[in-house]
């Protein structure tokens, strides 16, 4: 079945704030409205760009995911509102601090997650390229609850999955199937 | 402040400090800083600074640094303290310029270099004592950068350890820790320090 049309990244971008300012409420510290922790992601690249412009929103860019971990779980412990945005492979290669700040610390932490080369006419599970095929059964075996963005409707998932993460205490993951536009 | 008030450059010395001094000087100086100790700095820093505006970082080596800079970005007003080691800071290299991109004034990065995995039975680090660590902060883009040899020079020049224009980093000749994580086991679990440190910077 073909999946449904792109995401704009304005959407996504808007939810994101939409996040921001109802954990902001009541807050002492109003500025940033909140962070985006990112190591680039070809399928999340439009929004990313489209965040390089927000004046609201604070993106930084860190060398590995494992320091993305790090970085939301300081500004998290500070009470500032943060969004990792990663992909599949630096899913792959920060799996330990994932477990030890998000699973182990109990830290909320929200990951956006480009599933780069996702075939469009097959689930992740019978793609062809491992990247793909592996992401949703390695959250499995954490127990992160996940869900897949892979139209407009599903950008409602987006605040659905930041909350979780912040109810269970714990990670937390959107998967970006389809490149954003 | 001034980037050039630095000790002066000598030849490599044996280390001359033991750990828990500097962390006693540290303690004794740091005023509301949060501190973040990691592997061998852990259990002294416990009895040193018991239930203290600190986390631990243990259980996924390399960590502390960018849990220090998320700490000082969201803390602006509050000066935050990474007690690294040689080996962590190995693991997450790209931090250096993770941080230095970001430049938060409030953050001093010390790295306490005994030049082998102590935790893991004191295995050299790569490269070992050769490493240059004050080079590799200045070329990531740090502000300030020096190495300290001696008490004396800590005391010295701790006001430019805790006070200068961060990112401050701090190369620390020391001997190893009388304690390590494996051997002092104690303390609060990670996630009861997470949520300690969460309400009392809430308060």
């Amino acid at each position: 079945m073909p999946l449904p049309e792109s995401v704009p990244a304005p959407l996504i971008i808007d939810t994101f704030k939409d996040l921001f300012r109802a954990e902001r409420r009541g807050m002492r510290r109003q500025e940033p409205l909140g962070w985006i922790i990112s190591v680039p992601d070809t399928h999340q690249k439009t929004v990313l760009a489209a965040l390089d412009k927000e004046r609201d929103v604070r993106v930084l860019t860190c060398s590995t995911e494992d320091e993305a971990n790090g970085v939301a779980a300081g500004l998290w412990m500070a009470g500032e509102p943060v969004i990792v945005m990663i992909q599949h492979a630096g899913l792959y290669a920060s799996v330990n601090t994932l477990r030890g700040i998000a699973m182990d610390g109990r830290v909320p932490i929200f990951y956006m997650i480009g599933l780069l080369s996702r075939e469009q006419d097959k689930d992740p599970s019978e793609s062809k390229h491992s990247m793909v095929r592996y992401a949703e059964p390695l959250l499995d075996v954490f127990a992160v609850p996940h869900a897949r963005l892979e139209g407009p409707d599903d950008v409602k998932l987006i605040p659905e999955y930041y909350r979780l993460s912040r109810e269970r205490r714990g990670p937390a993951a959107v998967l970006v199937g389809l490149a954003t536009s | 402040m001034e980037t050039s008030v630095h000790p002066p450059m000598k030849p490599p010395m044996k280390p001359s400090m033991k750990p828990e001094d500097v962390l006693r000087v540290i303690a004794a100086a740091r005023g509301t800083a949060i501190c973040i100790p990691t592997m061998t700095t852990s259990p002294a820093w416990r009895t040193i600074a018991p239930g203290d505006l600190s986390i631990g970082c243990v259980g996924f080596m390399g960590g502390a640094s960018t849990l220090g800079l998320g700490l000082a970005l969201g803390c602006p007003d509050r000066r935050v303290i990474v007690f690294d080691g040689d080996g962590s800071l190995c693991m997450q290299l790209g931090s250096l310029p993770t941080i230095a991109g970001v430049a938060p004034r409030n953050l001093t990065h010390l790295l306490f270099k005994n030049n082998v995995y102590h935790t893991s039975g004191s295995q050299e680090t790569p490269g070992g004592e050769g490493v240059d660590w004050v080079m590799m902060a200045t070329g990531a883009g740090y502000r300030d950068a020096f190495v300290i040899r001696t008490l004396d020079e800590l005391k010295e020049y701790l006001p430019a350890i805790l006070n200068g224009e961060g990112p401050v980093f701090v190369e620390l000749h020391t001997g190893l820790a009388e304690k390590t994580p494996m051997t002092d086991r104690g303390g609060l679990p990670f996630h009861q320090q997470v949520e300690t440190l969460r309400g009392r910077l809430s308060a």
